[in-house]
């Protein structure tokens, strides 16, 4: 039934149970006018209720019995008996096409103009006797044997429903119902004469209130149905009518309520936590009924506390229709599962940033329909929110098919705001970037709104939802529209968390952020990987970062506080028995744990250990723990004032065997660990535009140097592999050397501090470009694997791009360019680089005859977030030109055969489609002169061969000063 | 400075010829005497279980379960900027400040004593400023000396921040 329907007749039945009470009260008073004033308000209320509802018939018998109200209310009545009892007949008339309503959905069949005009002819003759003489013995039978009885039948209902719900089984309560059944038999079927002298008159009024007792009799007392049979056969009824099964009950009591079941809940959990450590008790059985009792009674005290999402979304539509009127745009709002339920607390929370989040989503996202058709879109733009159930957590999505989020602007405002600098920001992907609107203090001025274009209060947004246990992630694809993904509990009060260990203490992690778990030991397929000190894990062959939980909360050294410790252990020790029989030794003594903890805690950290994979948001990571126990139910209690701080506790809670512990909050570890690359992990839609566009299998050659992370490179940078004789290695200038083919060749060291050894043979990587060669020195050259390199992880460390997955290892791909001219500075200087790329949002065009420099760029601009497209030459990138590709940037070598750069710039900018790109030069010289005439050329910048950071900033700078202008 | 003004009617009711004695429960941390007026005092307790909570300042003790409630533990020794203690085991005395239990942790806890307002004495300016910032004043006893602690202001550390 629709949701307002069953409001309107819950709300109704009310108002009119209450205007029975006080019609025989103002019979007994006729000169309290408060109480008047009432009835007549509360009449008013329904009749216009009903009209705004579409129910005419309902609204002409209010009406009507409005009318006469009103006479009295002017004093130009009396309150008459007479008086009364023509308004109860009115307000039975009405409770009846309610039911009917009710049963069917829609207002019944009929015509009411007899009572109708009664209740005229009465108000007209101002109660004039004649009329109310007619009228009332006619009246007076229907009217109060069905108003007594229906008021009897309402509280017959109530109890025979409960009655028989509660006491199913019971022999006593089954008798009463039986005889409070055949007590309203008599009623019906006293009423049923009485009714039918007046079926005539009115042939509505008196069937429905008549039939719930009816079918209530035939049911529990099948002996006497006859009297009520006829009358039942005309329209079925459901048994509970929606109206009293609904019961307005204040909220605090419910929310009290819930706090009851929750510590029922935790002593149950304590119940059942003792149980388990003993093997045979005669309490298993009915704690057993006593857990099942506890969870279904958490489950109906949950529903109380359930609505449907609906309710925070009622606004929506007017907001959206005012912001559209306001804003000249056309704004479809479409709004799916609104019926999707969750708790009230939940759903107040999230209420604002809902609301927040739409109109942002229609004011900001949604472009002005001129725009739209400008850039092919329909001129609506829609606004779609999805909400539905998933696990035990609810998603709603709001996503609008508007302008995105313009990376360009965002970085503007971010090094504008200081959030981040220009450097942090060339290494980040776009997603990472996106993250910011929600950092604090990303949008401080208005101005925001028309710069940036979102993100207004989205801090306070992702504040409240992570403040309630829920996570908000953020997809957006410049042009093509943005998507919020919200992911919250569906309650709060009562959460699922997995108990772990770590540094013999427990903690707690809600399930809602955990993924899944992993043991990772030498000994199985997942080891966990060090780059630099930093652990990382394979997973399905992915990167995921981790972290350790004992060098989060600093539990490392935790023996000093032995005080507390001791205390704890003993608790500990019990605890852990169930998972490890073993230990029961070791619980006799528990002063043994102490000593025996420690070097077991070592050595867990190399052997065994579990990592609890942990999604917030896009961002995937690793949580190393000692050790997962079950998952528990628990009461989540905030912390005290004084530990709000510690951002990664989210509160805490007593568990089972009545410790208390400390749950962790995913949310606030991320972001402790650096929450920028909140997007790291979940980029699943800029890889698949990677897969799609960059991401053909290359070639690397896997090899070892300095320590034990495999290395690798692009094979199609190395010109060969050779072993050298170490004894030939000659120094001169300070750098290695050796004679290679005639000439001269340098050799570096991975590790610069490091001496060759002087005899025996070395293998050595030999790169080579134009009449260069240059040696790059190794311990072992391992495999040449095809495989994708995404690089995931990028770092700072000179010589190194990043670290990808390759041959199902983590890997390091070593920064040839770095190494080149650390053989020779200027190598650089007999190059030229074109390379083309193509990211979504940052394509990138690199012309360059060169495939050194081709092969080495692409992974360096892949990895700091381009979409790199390649041209051999200036002839082959106008043919894409030609061909319709679109890039953000292009980046040129100056010197190449057939058009040279300053030639193609010139091409570019005066007489093609690309006249707006802009250029970037490669070059090994930059002296002013070049500069010059470079500029004249139409480059919008210069850049040294050899400087990397060099090259980032200036695409980066390049890239801001367009959309800036854009 | 709500507890200014607190001491500062104490002291004026202890003008008046009533002086009604107001109740203590007394407590020694590193031999020196201190109480907090019984009205203030939940609960004492003997040495219970208690979860470290890690990153939490140092005087945070850990969090304990009090009969279905999660009571925050403070070490007073190390609040008021004293040496930890060294050996085992102590006493707990359990306020509510905001609505929130707080036990707080003693080296023992003493006898309830009821102390007559003639004795009561503002803090001497030379005392420790850690004493003095969490100290409602002095009573002079038979012998020694009692230092009131003030344990909304011990537990207050929104002032803390703010000072």
């Amino acid at each position: 039934m629709d949701d307002l329907l069953s409001e309107f007749l819950t709300e109704t039945n009310e108002s009119l149970a209450e205007l029975d009470v006080e019609l025989v009260q103002l019979e007994q008073n006729p000169n309290d006018q408060e109480l008047l004033g009432n009835i007549f308000r509360l009449m008013h209320t329904i009749k216009g209720t009903c009209g705004f509802l579409g129910l005419p018939r309902l609204e002409s018998v209010a009406h009507a019995g409005e009318n006469v109200l009103g006479k009295v209310r002017d004093g130009e009545m009396e309150v008459t008996p007479e008086t009364v009892t023509v308004i109860l007949e009115s307000i039975d008339q009405i409770r009846s096409l309610l039911e009917q309503l009710e049963a069917t959905e829609a207002e019944p069949e009929g015509d009411d103009s007899d009572l109708i005009a009664r209740l005229n002819a009465f108000a007209d003759g101002g109660g004039a006797p004649a009329a109310a003489e007619e009228a009332a013995p006619a009246a007076e039978a229907p009217a109060e044997t069905p108003a007594e009885a229906p008021a009897e039948a309402a509280g017959g209902d109530v109890s025979l429903d409960e009655l028989e719900a509660a006491f199913a089984n019971a022999k006593g309560p089954e008798e009463l119902a039986a005889e409070a059944a055949a007590k309203e038999t008599e009623a019906a079927a006293e009423a049923a004469p009485a009714e039918e002298a007046e079926a005539a008159a009115e042939p509505d009024a008196e069937p429905a209130p008549a039939e719930p007792k009816a079918e209530k009799a035939a049911a529990p007392a099948p002996a006497k149905p006859k009297a009520a049979q006829e009358k039942k056969a005309a329209e079925p009824k459901k048994e509970g009518s929606v109206a009293n099964q609904s019961l307005r009950v204040n909220v605090d009591v419910l929310e009290n309520l819930m706090t009851m079941v929750s510590e029922l809940v935790l002593t149950r959990n304590q119940l059942l936590q003792i149980l388990r450590s003993q093997s045979e008790s005669e309490f298993a059985a009915p704690l057993q009924r006593l857990n099942h009792v506890v969870s279904e009674l958490q489950e109906g005290v949950m529903a109380t506390r359930m609505q449907p999402i609906g309710n925070a979304w009622a606004k929506l539509p007017r907001i959206i229709r005012d912001l559209a009127h306001e804003l000249d745009k056309k704004i479809d709002l479409v709004m799916k599962g609104a019926e999707t339920e969750l708790d009230r607390q939940v759903l107040e929370l999230i209420k604002d940033p809902l609301t927040h989040m739409v109109r942002n989503s229609a004011d900001h996202g949604l472009e002005t329909p001129a725009d739209r058709l400008a850039a092919g879109k329909p001129e609506v733009g829609s606004v779609i929110l999805n909400a539905f159930h998933e696990g035990g957590h609810i998603i709603i999505e709001i996503s609008d098919d508007g302008k995105g989020l313009s990376c360009e602007k965002l970085k503007q405002k971010c090094i504008e705001n200081g959030l981040a600098s220009e450097a942090d920001l060339e290494t980040m992907t776009e997603q990472q970037i996106q993250q910011f609107i929600f950092k604090a203090g990303f949008s401080t001025a208005a101005a925001v709104t028309s710069v940036s274009g979102r993100g207004v209060g989205m801090d306070v947004v992702r504040t409240n939802i992570e403040k309630i246990g829920g996570t908000i992630e953020l997809t957006s694809v410049e042009g093509r529209g943005t998507k919020f993904v919200i992911k919250i509990p569906l309650t709060l009060a009562i959460v699922s968390a997995l108990i772990v260990e770590c540094a013999s203490e427990r903690f707690a992690i809600p399930q809602l952020s955990v993924v899944e778990l992993v043991r990772a030991s030498a000994h199985t397929e997942h080891t966990i990987e060090r780059i630099n000190d930093t652990p990382v894990l394979r997973l399905r062959n992915r990167l995921l970062p981790l972290v350790n939980l004992r060098d989060l909360l600093k539990l490392g050294t935790g023996e000093e506080e032995a005080v507390v410790e001791g205390l704890i252990e003993h608790d500990e020790t019990a605890a852990s028995e169930e998972e490890a029989p073993a230990a029961e030794a070791a619980e006799a003594k528990p002063a043994a744990v102490d000593e025996e903890e420690p070097p077991a805690v070592e050595s867990k950290d190399e052997e065994e250990v579990f990592i609890v994979v942990a999604q917030i948001g896009n961002y995937s990571m690793g949580i190393i723990v000692d050790r997962v126990f079950d998952t528990e139910e628990i009461v989540v209690k905030p912390v005290a004032p004084i530990l709000r701080d510690i951002q990664l506790f989210s509160g805490n809670t007593i568990l089972g065997d009545g410790s208390v512990v400390m749950i962790l909050d995913p949310n606030g570890i991320a972001a402790t660990t650096g929450e920028i690359s909140v997007a790291e992990g979940g980029e699943d839609a800029v890889k698949d535009r990677h897969h799609v566009s960059s991401s053909d299998t290359v070639a690397m050659l896997v090899f070892r140097a300095v320590d034990d992370t495999p290395k690798s490179v692009p094979l199609g940078l190395v010109a060969r592999l050779e072993e050298i004789d170490l004894a030939r290695v000659e120094s001169s200038n300070g750098q290695y050397v050796v004679q290679y083919r005639g000439q001269l060749m340098p050799l570096v060291l991975m590790d610069n501090g490091q001496d060759l050894a002087t005899e025996g043979r070395q293998p050595v990587l030999v790169f080579s470009d134009r009449n260069r060669t240059m040696g790059l020195v190794v311990k072992e050259i391992v495999d040449i694997v095809e495989d994708k390199m995404n690089v995931e992880l990028s770092t700072d460390r000179p010589g190194y791009i990043g670290t990808a997955v390759i041959g199902e290892r983590a890997t390091d791909i070593i920064d040839a360019s770095y190494y080149l001219t650390q053989a020779f500075h200027d190598w650089f200087a007999a190059d030229r680089a074109t390379t083309d790329d193509e990211s979504g949002s940052r394509r990138l065009l690199l012309v360059d005859d060169s495939p050194f420099f081709r092969n080495m760029l692409q992974p360096l601009l892949s990895a700091s977030g381009y979409d790199v497209v390649c041209a051999e030459s200036a002839d082959a990138a106008m043919e894409l030109c030609d061909a319709g590709e679109e890039f953000d940037v292009i980046i040129s070598d100056i010197e190449m055969p057939g058009m040279n750069g300053f030639e193609f710039a010139k091409k570019v900018t005066t007489d093609s489609r690309w006249s707006e790109t802009p250029i970037v030069a490669l070059s090994a010289f930059s002296n002013p002169a070049d500069l010059e005439r470079g500029r004249a050329a139409g480059f919008s910048d210069y850049v040294a061969k050899t400087d990397r950071d060099a090259l980032l900033t200036t695409l980066h700078d390049t890239l801001s000063e367009l959309r800036g202008a854009a | 400075m709500s507890s200014e003004n607190e001491s500062g009617a104490e002291s004026s009711t202890a003008g008046n010829a009533f002086s009604d004695a107001e109740d203590f429960v007394t407590f020694t941390i590193a031999g020196q005497l201190f109480g907090i007026p019984v009205l203030k005092v939940q609960d004492v307790l003997a040495a219970y279980n208690i979860t470290r909570i890690p990153l939490a300042p140092p005087e945070i003790a850990g969090s304990l379960n009090l009969r279905g409630r999660i009571v925050t533990a403070m070490d007073v020794r190390l609040r008021l900027g004293l040496p930890p203690k060294e050996e085992k085991g102590s006493m707990s005395i359990v306020a509510e400040h905001d609505g929130e239990l707080y036990s707080l942790m003693v080296d023992s806890v003493g006898e309830v004593l009821a102390l007559k307002a003639d004795d009561y004495e503002r803090n001497p300016p030379t005392l420790d400023p850690k004493f003095r910032d969490y100290s409602d004043g002095i009573y002079r006893l038979d012998g020694k000396l009692l230092v009131v602690l003030d344990v909304n202001r011990l537990l207050d550390y929104d002032r803390d921040q703010a000072a």
